[in-house]
């Protein structure tokens, strides 16, 4: 009898305290988000579904890409956070391990749709076992492949590789075209975009580039170097754009724009943009070299600014974005990926088999983990950068034996 | 020699005006042919430039010149005309801020504005690009002020000036060439300065124009849209190109008017 | 006379204001920084000297050293000659020098930043009209960058220097038959000495600290080919987010420039005495 009271008192008192909390989750409270200018119009969707149906008030701020960083550690160092801010998912250990976040792990557990929230990026914003961010957006690397110039080739259109082997084997035939054509491109002067594009075969095969703590490199894996391997016989024998060696980031998108190109690893939210140009552009999933499928899930992560004092109004925010609501209505309407495993079919991807394909892989793909990620892979002045530029034009087994040792080194500078 | 002389002389502004040239050229070329959808892009896209952006470029431009011009005045006709304690460490100091390297103190400047209520403000800004500019308006109102005849400024204090009377009625009309020119370059390096805005401005509604129009430079994983860039560099440019090829003739007074000697 | 000091001092006062406040306050700051363990948030811990023993440690550092010397050397010999003969080219009034003048100086008027954004453009294979191909010179492309926008400045001020040394002496070595370079050697050159020191202390620091042209059009590379001091700074606070590193680092730097700039200013004087 008693403990039937305590457990009625204990009920009442929740359910009080719950509706205490909605109440003061949303009480007009005005909430400054900050973002990349590559993710601005995502976050600002966000904003403005959730300002038109809420009275508290996201005001979206965006900072330049490549500065991002800097205006966020700047901030930091000021003590003056936003209420919330996104950032590249793979820099989301580092700045969980330094504190720039707020500790979310109460809110998530009670979170009724924690379990399909995509794991990767939650694994990302996990530092010493509490989470600190949530998935922002979704990007994933997919093979991009020029539907006109599978025909021109003789090959089937609808028949995408099944293996990296395969896909190799297309390139070459569709750069026998000749002209200005070339079979592929890739990222060969851009950390950032190798990692996204080449680490997927990996997976695929079974192997690893990075142990799971991410203080080891695993660079020097059979798996990775025959990986590196095809990229490079691709390049040798011209059936790589040229322009792939110097390539940093900034002509990759107007390459595939610029429909020369057969078939290419990229990001999946290029799809749009290359169409809005005329080429019609099949989607497929990553192989491994036999075969075996896999994706870099990246896009961005978000958390609570440690120095915000609005963590409730801020969290009721968080947990909207992961609602069915702003999913379906907000991300899926505008043909971007669900943050929801649960909802990778919806009623705005059906229309397009391709969006279906892409939603579900995030399931199947990886984040990488590594606190000193950034310093690592990211940053142009990191190891990783060279082990690529070694590997695609110098002494490829060296590159990688070498960089392995500095990358290892770099992971687990403090 | 004469032949040789224009010869030269062509090919060398040909070589000089080519980039600014072929900007405005790119900025106007489209898929289709020429046309101004670079610019449309450039202030309708998400991240693009809103009028509110130039208003603020402009507030920052007026008061880091106006702020500059009082500040170098008064400082370079304290170096030129005046002894007192502190005189040459206070210059070595002011020249030394060129050379600090501007990455370093910018986490100090950010948390120092915060301590005098003045984060994400365009007058904190301001003083931040002030003092930036310090180094060559002080050097250069001081050598202005050194090169006026000392017997212009006795005649005034015979009759019967304050020091601050002669500043304003014989000092300041001849060093008005140095004034020109500080203006002019405090103009130029508040308008088009990218990375203090950036570090020191949080909200859209402060940004200046150069922050949006290096926002347009990205899309994801670092491809670029060049032509709205172009559009957005030219943009930026014009005000300070007419200002520049108008006040031709008064930066090169400024300068000859023993401004820069050393 | 004391009150002239009194006056002169409080003349001065609004410079002292700002560059105490602005530059004293944050150097002392990054000073202290440079001697701890320096989180973005939490509690800062003392362990000097170790900030300033990793410095040699940091091959990154070694190697962007190196270059960076190498390419202050590269500008100031380029750009102290393209300056010198182009001021020499506009030194004297005849019809169309307005013009010219105008031409070489008129990149200063675009921003540092928007200059470098132009270039970013101008040589890319995307809308450039001088692609560079795969493998950018991505050197080259910055030498370019600095060389188009501060030649005019640099001839403006060399203009100055050759435009007040009088006439006479020029008539004087003449009738005593010296040759075009001699007259260039053993007289403008000379007497131009203060003018040409001012130049090259502004080329040698502004190349010692160089950062914009390669933030914006190279990004280090290829291959860390172009990697200078003060991206290594940036990359120590704000990739790695390690302050106390940064601020090391900044600190080295900053003593080595004041050393180099009161040799220089020692030559000024010296001749301007």
């Amino acid at each position: 009898m008693k403990a039937m009271l305590a457990a009625v008192v204990l009920l009442l008192a929740t359910a009080a305290c719950g509706a205490d909390e909605q109440g003061a989750a949303d009480d007009g409270a005005t909430l400054t988000l900050w973002t990349r200018a590559a993710t601005e119009s995502v976050s600002k969707a966000y904003a403005d579904a959730y300002n038109a149906s809420h009275r508290n008030k996201i005001e979206v701020t965006a900072y330049p890409n490549e500065e991002y960083p800097a205006k966020l550690a700047s901030a930091a160092g000021a003590k003056s956070l936003p209420d919330l801010f996104a950032a590249d998912v793979v820099f989301a250990p580092q700045y969980a391990a330094q504190g720039l976040w707020a500790d979310l792990s109460e809110q998530f557990k009670s979170l009724p749709v924690k379990d399909s929230v995509a794991p990767s990026h939650v694994r990302a914003g996990t530092w010493e076992g509490l989470n600190f961010a949530v998935p922002h957006t979704i990007d994933l690397s997919v093979l991009l492949y020029n539907k006109d110039l599978y025909a021109k080739a003789g090959l089937d259109p609808e028949q995408p590789p099944r293996t990296l082997r395969e896909f190799a084997e297309h390139a070459r035939k569709i750069d026998q075209l000749g002209g200005d054509v070339n079979g592929t491109y890739f990222g060969g002067n851009c950390g950032g975009c190798i990692e996204f594009t080449l680490w997927p075969s990996v997976w695929a095969a079974g192997g690893d580039v990075l142990d799971a703590e991410g203080r080891s490199a695993r660079v020097d894996s059979p798996e990775m170097a025959e990986v590196f391997a095809l990229y490079r016989e691709l390049y040798d024998q011209g059936a790589a754009a040229p322009a792939s060696k110097g390539e940093a980031g900034p002509t990759w998108l107007g390459a595939l724009q610029g429909g020369k190109v057969g078939i290419a690893p990229g990001p999946s939210v290029w799809l749009d943009a290359i169409e809005g140009k005329g080429v019609k552009t099949g989607l497929a999933p990553i192989p491994g070299v036999n075969g075996g499928e896999s994706t870099f899930v990246g896009g961005d992560a978000i958390g609570i600014g440690a120095t915000s004092s609005k963590t409730q109004q801020a969290w009721d925010f968080l947990a909207w974005t992961m609602s069915d609501e702003a999913q379906v209505e907000v991300i899926a309407k505008r043909k971007g990926v669900p943050v929801r495993t649960d909802l990778a079919a919806n009623k705005y991807s059906s229309a397009d088999p391709r969006l279906v394909t892409a939603n579900g892989l995030v399931a199947k793909g990886k984040t990488p983990y590594a606190r000193n990620f950034n310093a690592t892979f990211n940053d142009p002045q990191g190891p990783w950068l060279t082990t690529v530029r070694g590997a695609f034009f110098g002494d490829a087994s060296a590159a990688l034996m070498a960089g392995n040792e500095a990358i290892t080194k770099s992971l687990r500078q403090e | 020699m004469r032949t040789s002389y224009y010869f030269t002389g062509t090919a060398l502004a040909i070589l000089f005006l080519f980039p600014l040239v072929w900007s405005g050229w790119a900025s106007v070329r489209t898929d289709t042919g020429f046309g101004l959808e670079n610019y449309a892009r450039l202030f309708s896209s998400a991240n693009g430039i809103r009028p509110v952006h130039v208003l603020n470029s402009v507030i920052v431009s007026a008061l880091t010149v106006a702020g500059t011009l009082v500040v170098s005045t008064f400082a370079g006709y304290a170096f030129g005309r005046f002894r007192f304690p502190g005189r040459n460490l206070l210059f070595l100091l002011t020249l030394a801020i060129l050379m600090v390297p501007y990455a370093t103190i910018l986490i100090a400047l950010y948390v120092l504005l915060g301590w005098l209520g003045l984060e994400d403000s365009l007058i904190g800004l301001s003083l931040v690009l002030i003092v930036f500019q310090l180094p060559f308006s002080v050097f250069m109102m001081r050598n202005s002020f050194e090169a006026v005849p000392i017997e212009l400024e006795e005649s005034a204090r015979v009759d019967g000036c304050s020091s601050f009377g002669t500043l304003v009625r014989i000092m300041l009309p001849a060093v008005r060439p140095g004034l020109v020119t500080v203006g002019l370059f405090a103009f130029l390096s508040s308008w088009s300065e990218f990375f203090a805005p950036l570090i020191l401005l949080n909200s859209t509604s402060k940004f200046t124009a150069i922050v949006a129009v290096v926002n347009m430079r990205t899309a994801s994983h670092g491809s670029i849209d060049y032509a709205a860039l172009e559009a957005g560099v030219v943009f930026m440019a014009v005000p300070c190109l007419v200002l520049f090829a108008f006040m031709q003739r008064s930066y090169v007074r400024g300068f000859t008017s023993g401004a820069l000697k050393g | 006379m004391r009150r002239r000091a009194v006056s002169g001092a409080l003349y001065a006062t609004p410079a002292a204001l700002l560059v105490g406040l602005f530059f004293v306050v944050p150097l002392l700051l990054v000073a202290w920084m440079s001697l701890h363990r320096w989180p973005l948030l939490g509690k800062p811990r003392f362990n000097a000297p170790a900030n300033y023993t990793a410095i040699g440690d940091n091959a990154l550092l070694r190697d962007a050293a190196w270059f960076t010397v190498q390419y202050t050397v590269l500008i100031t010999v380029l750009l102290l000659a393209i300056a010198f003969g182009l001021a020499l080219l506009v030194q004297n009034r005849r019809p169309g020098v307005g013009f010219f003048r105008t031409a070489f100086f008129l990149p200063m008027a675009v921003g540092f930043a928007s200059a470098s954004l132009l270039f970013l453009g101008l040589l890319s294979d995307e809308i450039g009209p001088v692609p560079s191909g795969g493998d950018s010179p991505a050197l080259g492309s910055a030498v370019l960058l600095v060389l188009w926008r501060f030649a005019g400045f640099n001839m403006l001020i060399l203009l100055t220097g050759l435009q007040a040394i009088p006439l006479d002496v020029y008539e004087a070595a003449r009738i005593d038959g010296a040759t075009r370079w001699q007259l260039f050697g053993r007289i403008t050159v000379p007497l131009m000495r203060p003018t040409i020191a001012l130049v090259l202390t502004m080329m040698i620091t502004g190349s010692l600290l160089a950062f914009d042209q390669f933030w914006i059009l190279t990004r280090g590379g290829p291959d860390n080919s172009t990697t200078s001091l003060v991206m290594v700074i940036y990359r120590e606070a704000f990739v790695r987010l390690d302050l106390g590193s940064a601020a090391g680092i900044s600190v080295v730097l900053l003593v080595l420039l004041a050393v180099v700039s009161s040799v220089q200013l020692a030559v000024l004087r010296r001749r301007s005495a």
